[in-house]
């Protein structure tokens, strides 16, 4: 049995991969394509965040939305200037994802001329460590799952509850019939990506104080999140939250276990899930 | 006796696309420096890969780990000379062999799933191979890599092609080794193979409700791309004189993919060689910048760049043949008909 | 055991049954119509009997040989041909391409011969173009020959469906509906044609809802409701049942 702080850190990962893991099945339901450059707005959430308190010294839960909308708007911009038009019939899936990942190559390289190659970390925000007498957890950690939770919750009233909820579960089951109802889908789109973003920045900005913060570090999180959709279940969205929290977990209980080759494992978990089960554990059953 | 008609119309371009090819044949002619060389040897390595990754999209599907067959060829090239002792020759050939039988085996398990589901499988896949070539000191040499030995010398009578006398040898080795593949890719596009390749892509329902075996002619595609990119990573680790885990992983499949999308799919060959070639000209240029992250920055704008202004669908050299039929004054391709008959 | 006949077959959807307990069997060189109104299971037996669909239970015969659970191309192959409901095209390929891909299954010589082109590759190549020229020549789509599919009016692309379909050599087409969407002129266009293509010795099975098409082409009709087979014979004597009536109009209307 892994130690609890395993077992603490499990759940922090998941927490990252589960909020990644929605935006990407959220954008991929109603536009159809993934977006490969998911971990460079999570990057983004990181450094906005790290600007805003460490430079401007505004107070953390403010720059956590400043974040949020300012990473947003830049995958409204990207969805409108880029995805938007690149989007054909046919081969569309291909040419978004040939430019969402050059979007990769960009958003890294403008991230390392502006910011810098070298890991800047936050202080904590809520320094302190809650002593469970078994084991202990830091105020931060705990606090990443009370906003991740709270994430999850707001998107789950916002998808069911709201108009605009509505609009987008009508587009992502029936674009066409949908768009004969008035809904444009263009604009649901815009909307939805900037969603997406927004979470990925959240989820960015959260692990700030607690990861380093660099340009390259939205790499790994795409990867894991990506892995988390496919093992849930490529477009649903309890699909990405259950992968998230399974992949979260096993990532460091099979990291501590055996150390290296942890990746392996993973790695070739998923291929046999996919060989077996293509759509995932929560997909529909595909014919 | 047979009075064969020329069309200009074809001849012509082809005449224009000729002449930087015989140049490149030349380039050693006027200038040995290993600078120049080098680059164009170097993109003759992507060329291949490119042109892999463009014949398995024929199939419709989208690979994201060509460059672990690149790793596979490399290092398999590497074992045979440093660890088993044979000479280059022959693990060279074994090299593309071996990448061929492990793109048989993955592929003939893997692409029963199609679409993003083999993405993503081909990116777990790439992802294997790195961390077991980092993580098997004992074949591998770890992260330290292997340091495969240049080509033994070629003796024919009293002249001696010496590959490490300088570039030039290496040169000329390459532009066969790019020849090859697209003489074997362009024969393959123009055979049955070639129409049955497209139609899986097209419609693969249809194509199936018309006899063809899908799984046969992806395993296919697959198969030979594997073979043609062992050869280039094999020709890669020698021409460097070493291969380690980080130099063929995610990034390059991606770099890859990208070169073909590019140059354009809509030929197997011209099309990911343009990619490749500029791609891998404009970043070794671009890395010469002397700010960090501008070689990323501009690099990954000038491919969105290209994607958003180009015609949907079709790759720079799309841009040649719509140069020609401007040229020549062609109507566009079709027009679409009036909707009453 | 006649040509081709369906055994018990049942194809479920979840709990919904779309086709239950079907037998049906068909003669060589005849033209069966299967009729119903909408939902009544007809293109899901096309489906099946195509292996687009594994039937949930049943079992399928074609020439004594048990072909229900094969793979789609092994069932072509067999010379099982069928065209689509919808207009489904290659995206992206002309007229010609589309037939010469379709052709697939003519030929007799193998990929490394055609990658060689060997002289027996390119004789029987220059046999096939002309058999599909021939075809598109029959079915009037000669004039639009290298205009790209997705360009064709919507009769012409039914007329290329048929002209796909054909192309592989089969000995049974399977036809659902190709005469959705079309004025009367042209869908008894394509009854002359069908006719045409019955007559070369291709069993036909007909999905159709336009009776008129039926009773000209039909040489037997099998009437479906609710994934259940009604009535069966004669097209006439098949119209004037009663339960078949019912089906289409309705018992309150009688």
């Amino acid at each position: 049995m892994p130690p609890a702080a395993i077992w603490m850190d499990g759940l922090i990962q998941s927490c990252i991969y589960m909020t990644m893991a929605f935006g990407m099945v959220l954008v991929f339901s109603i536009l159809g394509i993934l977006n490969w450059a998911h971990g460079q707005f999570y990057m983004f959430g990181g450094i906005v965040v790290y600007y805003a308190v460490a430079a401007a010294g505004i107070p953390f839960p403010i720059s956590l939305l400043i974040s949020a909308v300012a990473v947003g708007v830049l995958g409204m911009l990207v969805e409108k200037l880029i995805i938007e038009r690149v989007n054909v019939p046919i081969y569309g899936p291909l040419y978004v994802g040939v430019a969402t990942i050059s979007l990769i190559f960009f958003f890294e390289g403008a991230a390392s001329m502006l910011f810098g190659m070298q890991d800047k970390g936050l202080s904590m925000v809520y320094p302190g460590v809650l002593d469970l007498g078994v084991f202990s957890v830091s105020y931060q950690k705990i606090g990443v799952v009370i906003f991740t939770v709270i994430v999850m919750v707001a998107m789950y009233i916002v998808l069911n509850l709201t108009k605009i909820g509505l609009a987008i579960r009508a587009v992502s089951q029936e674009p066409v019939a949908a768009n004969l109802y008035g809904i444009s889908v263009k604009r649901i789109s815009v909307i939805v990506m900037g969603i997406g973003c927004a979470m990925a920045a959240m989820a960015g900005s959260i692990m700030a104080p607690i990861y380093p913060v660099n340009p390259f570090m939205g790499r790994i999180p795409m990867i894991m999140s990506l892995l988390a959709i496919v093992i849930g279940g490529i477009g649903s969205l309890t699909g990405a939250i259950v992968g998230g929290l399974i992949l979260g977990f096993l990532n460091s209980v099979i990291a501590y276990k055996i150390s290296y080759f942890s990746e392996v494992v993973l790695f070739i978990l998923v291929i046999l899930i996919l060989l077996v089960r293509p759509q995932g554990l929560f997909g529909a059953s595909l014919k | 006796m047979m009075i064969k008609y020329i069309d200009w119309k074809v001849t012509i371009p082809r005449i224009v696309a000729a002449v930087p090819i015989a140049i490149l044949v030349f380039i050693p002619v006027f200038s040995t420096s290993r600078d120049t060389l080098s680059i164009i040897i170097l993109s003759g390595v992507w060329v291949i890969a490119a042109m892999g990754f463009a014949m398995i999209l024929r199939t419709g599907q989208f690979s994201m780990g060509q460059a672990a067959f690149m790793a596979i060829g490399g290092y398999a090239s590497a074992i045979l000379t440093v660890k088993m002792g044979w000479s280059f020759w022959p693990s060279f050939f074994m090299a593309g062999v071996i990448s061929g039988i492990i793109a048989l085996i993955i592929g003939s398990v893997v692409l029963r799933v199609g679409n993003i589901y083999f993405s993503i499988i081909t990116l777990s896949f790439g992802e294997i191979v790195r961390i077991l070539a980092q993580n098997l000191e004992g074949i591998t040499h770890g992260a330290r890599g292997l340091i495969p030995p240049s080509p033994e010398p070629i003796v024919l009578g009293s002249f001696e092609i010496n590959f490490d006398a300088s570039v030039v040898p290496y040169y000329y080795f390459m532009i066969l080794l790019v020849a090859i593949t697209s003489l074997v890719f362009w024969q393959i596009n123009r055979s049955r193979l070639g129409g049955t390749f497209f139609s899986l892509a097209a419609n693969q329902i249809l194509a199936e409700h018309q006899g063809i075996y899908l799984m046969k002619y992806r395993v296919i595609a697959f198969t030979v791309a594997g073979i043609f990119t062992g050869f280039a990573g094999a020709f890669y680790a020698h021409f460097l004189e070493i291969i380690t885990p980080y130099m063929l992983g995610l990034w390059e499949s991606i770099q890859i993919m990208i070169m073909s999308i590019v140059g354009g799919v809509s030929s197997l060959v011209a099309g990911p060689l343009v990619g490749a070639v500029l791609l891998k000209v404009l970043s070794v240029y671009l890395s010469r910048l002397p700010v960090y992250g501008i070689h990323a920055l501009l690099f990954g704008g000038a491919v969105v760049l290209v994607l958003v202004f180009l015609p949907k669908g079709t790759g720079l050299i799309d841009l040649w043949k719509k140069f020609w039929r401007k040229v020549f004054n062609e109507p566009e391709w079709y027009e679409i008909p009036s909707i009453d008959e | 055991m006649s040509f081709l006949e369906l055994t018990n077959v049942t194809k479920q959807f979840g709990r919904l049954s779309a086709i239950e307990d079907i037998n049906l069997s068909v003669n060589q060189g005849e033209v069966l119509g299967i009729v119903g109104p909408n939902g009544s299971g007809k293109s899901t037996l096309i489906n099946v009997m195509t292996s687009y669909y594994r039937p949930t239970s049943g079992s399928i015969y074609f020439k004594g040989r048990k072909i229900s659970g094969l793979r789609p191309d092994k069932i072509a192959a067999l010379g099982i041909a069928r065209t689509f409901q919808s207009n489904i095209l290659f995206e992206g390929a002309t007229v010609l391409e589309s037939v010469m891909v379709s052709a697939y299954l003519q030929y007799k010589t193998n990929n490394l011969q055609s990658f060689l082109r060997t002289k027996a590759y390119r004789d029987e190549y220059e046999k096939i173009v002309g058999k599909v020229l021939d075809l598109l020549k029959m079915l009037e789509l000669f004039n639009d020959t290298f205009l790209p599919a997705s360009g064709l009016s919507h009769g012409y692309q039914r007329m290329l469906g048929i002209a796909i379909a054909l192309a592989s050599g089969p000995k049974v087409l399977l036809l659902d509906e190709p005469t959705t969407g079309m004025n009367h002129e042209e869908a008894m266009f394509v009854v002359e044609n069908i006719r045409k293509i019955n007559e070369t010795g291709v069993t036909v099975i007909l999905i159709e809802h336009n009776m008129k098409v039926l009773l000209d082409l039909a040489t037997r009709v099998a009437v479906l409701n609710f994934g259940i087979k009604i009535a069966e014979g004669k097209p006439k004597e098949v119209m004037n049942k009663r339960e078949v009536i019912e089906a289409y109009l309705g018992t309150e209307t009688i």
